[in-house]
């Protein structure tokens, strides 16, 4: 494991008398690969949101290594873009708005990077649904973060889809020496893509240890009632 | 400067948007203008004649001749057909063709109207009976009336001068009297003067010195009386027609339109283009899943509510100048004040547009937010139009469409640009900052939650 990224300290989140998230507690470090897991409305897009800085925890708070706040990059399990402007424009805003100082250069890199070339021309509504995962992913990757956050993103992706994105993500984290937490539904993709499984079950955290350690009886046994 | 930027950046995309959106923009622009230009037209009273019922109460009238002027009350009605359809009814039928919708307003005349048109002891009065829940058409109606019988007025003063004269004419010169349904002969004031001369020298000769001057004081008083009516027959000229009024048609093919029909015509215009669109891009926003990765510090939420408020102002702008460029050009009406028409069109732009953010803002889908957006809208727009009336103004005032119609008409037709002007400008610019500090909250909330 890498260094250290960043600590999440009681962090709950309550939405009137219902409490999505009991007190967690947590801890990222670069290169590493995280899934969080647990059936529906375990509170794992409640977790990733507050980690992305969508939503702000009721309790709680987030250390960051070296004091100040890392980039992080957010791709929500819906594509978040502009499905009328194409993908080259789609990536020039918003590496416009993550502040790049050359918005057309940060675009052509991340069209390599995602291999979008083919594409970069055309509409993003037009996108056939892994191309446009890609680009919802790319989007996330403008600002240069260090901890790359997905909420279930190979949900709606075709087998193939799938092997292709795990093999960029893994790609990326050795390259760019990032951390990437992920949510999944599937334990054989959590134990198959992670370095370390994180199980939530009704907004409290059941389990934190490597993937290898976990396989679906352990996981149902984990779940209890939930299951 | 990051929110500068931001706000330049989503500006910019949205035109984009808009560009690549023929459909909606078509929708979002096109059809309010088309509504104006319908509203306008509608609202142009001017070329359109209502239709009056006529209620003769009058039955046994006389026709009374005024010199020239020969009047009856058929007479009266044919003259007031110049500018109204006249529906001849009994009081019922009128009253019933009232109610149905069937005329705009009943016109009765009272029972003694000739006689008190003849006896000139006072004045005789119509009766105009409008219909209170077409209040623009009644306002209409009663110009058109007053009109009419402001101008049978005048004939009606010139002929009882023409009459008076006469009368000044006979009391000088003597003969037949004809006036004010009396007749008789009258010696003149001349003839007198002409008998009491020769009853003068007639004492003299009998040697009744005494009685011949005082024959003589009375002579000096007839011929002072008539000097003094000498004198009166210009100013009883310029009585019967003080000030006139020519009127001139305008070129052929050039409709007028009513300034009310123009100020509508922009209130709906610009009211439908700045709630629709401020409230299409926000929610469409949404529906792109974009303001969750906007609210983690690339773009907050006063940044997107203003330069979509903006982006509303500057297309309502436009609108607004396309609108008064149509009616320039195609009517015979000037439109002036071009560059303070500007302030008007933005802040009237900005208020609606914000308007619409809420909407957006409150709304979960595009669709939602057009539908509400249009509710809303129109019905607050053409409450707005509503003139005279102070509740309709403050109703419409909630989405700045009665403070923006008063600003147009006042532009349109104020000699003078009034202080109520700007007062109007500054309840757009607390309405603007209302909704768009509300539409703030609201889609904070959304972004967040």
């Amino acid at each position: 494991m890498g260094a250290p990224l960043l600590e999440a300290r009681g962090i709950t989140r309550s939405y009137g008398s219902f409490e999505a998230l009991a007190p967690v507690d947590l801890t990222f470090a670069r290169g590493e690969r995280v899934a969080l897991t647990g059936p529906n409305g375990a509170g794992k897009t409640t977790m990733l949101t507050i980690l992305a800085g969508v939503q702000a925890p009721s309790a709680g708070t987030l250390q960051w290594a070296g004091g100040s706040p890392a980039k992080v990059g957010w791709v929500p399990q819906r594509p978040a873009l502009y499905p009328r402007l194409t993908t080259r424009e789609n990536l020039r805003l918003f590496a416009g708005l993550e502040g790049s100082d050359d918005p057309p250069a940060t675009a052509d890199e991340l069209i390599r990077r995602a291999d979008l070339g083919d594409f970069a021309d055309r509409r993003a509504g037009a996108l056939s649904t892994g191309t446009m995962q890609r680009l919802n992913l790319a989007i996330a990757l403008a600002g240069a973060p260090s901890l790359l956050l997905l909420d279930e993103p190979t949900g709606t992706l075709s087998p193939d889809q799938r092997v292709r994105l795990w093999q960029w993500l893994a790609d990326l984290v050795r390259s760019e020496d990032m951390a990437l937490v992920f949510s999944t539904q599937s334990i054989e993709e959590a134990a198959r893509h992670a370095d370390r499984v994180l199980v939530l079950a009704r907004g409290r955290l059941v389990h934190d240890g490597p993937a290898g350690a976990l396989d679906e009886e352990s996981f149902m046994a984990l779940l209890g009632d939930e299951a | 400067m990051k929110a500068l930027r931001a706000g330049r950046l989503l500006f910019g995309k949205d035109l984009r948007v808009l560009g690549r959106s023929r459909g909606l923009v078509a929708v979002l622009i096109g059809y309010p203008i088309v509504i104006a230009i319908l509203l306008a037209i509608a609202l142009s009273g001017g070329d359109r004649r209502p239709s009056i019922a006529f209620v003769n109460l009058d039955a046994g009238a006389r026709t009374v001749q005024v010199g020239e002027e020969r009047l009856s009350v058929d007479d009266y009605a044919d003259r007031l057909e110049d500018d109204v359809d006249l529906v001849r009814l009994t009081p019922a039928q009128a009253d019933e063709a009232l109610a149905d919708g069937r005329v705009s307003a009943v016109l009765t005349v009272p029972e003694g109207f000739i006689t008190d048109l003849q006896s000139g002891l006072k004045p005789p009065v119509l009766q105009l009976a409008t219909n209170p829940r077409s209040p623009i058409e009644a306002q209409a109606i009663e110009r058109n009336l007053e009109s009419a019988v402001f101008r049978l007025n005048q004939a009606l003063a010139t002929a009882y001068v023409t009459q008076v004269l006469n009368l000044v004419d006979l009391i000088q010169e003597g003969g037949t009297v004809g006036i004010f349904g009396r007749s008789g002969t009258l010696l003149g004031l001349e003839e007198s003067e002409r008998n009491l001369a020769q009853v003068q020298k007639a004492l003299i000769a009998d040697g009744k010195p005494a009685l011949a001057k005082r024959v003589a004081a009375l002579r000096d008083y007839i011929t002072g009386v008539g000097g003094n009516l000498e004198l009166a027959k210009p100013a009883a000229q310029a009585i019967a027609s003080p000030i006139r009024l020519e009127v001139r048609e305008g070129p052929p093919g050039r409709e007028p339109l009513s300034a009310l029909g123009i100020a509508g015509a922009l209130v709906v215009g610009i009211g439908l283009v700045g709630v629709l669109l401020a409230a299409a891009l926000l929610s469409a926003e949404r529906e792109d899943h974009v303001l969750s990765r906007l609210g983690r510090g690339l773009a907050g939420a006063g940044t997107i509510i203003w330069q979509k408020a903006l982006l509303a102002a500057v297309a309502c702008t436009i609108v607004g100048y396309v609108l008064l460029g149509v009616v320039a050009l195609t009517t015979s009406i000037t439109i002036g004040r071009w560059l303070l028409w500007l302030p008007a069109l933005l802040l009237a732009g900005l208020a609606s547009g914000a308007f619409g953010l809420l909407v957006g803002a409150l709304a979960r889908e595009t669709r939602t937010a057009l539908l509400a957006g249009l509710m809303l809208a129109l019905p607050l727009a053409v409450i707005a139009l509503i003139p005279g009336n102070d509740i309709a103004y403050w109703v419409s005032a909630f989405a700045g469409f009665g403070p923006a119609a008063r600003i147009f008409q006042g532009l349109l037709v104020d000699p003078e640009v009034t202080s109520s002007t700007y007062v109007g400008m500054g309840i757009l610019a607390v309405v603007a900052l209302v909704y768009g500090v509300a539409a703030r909250v609201a889609l904070g909330r959304r972004m967040h939650a």
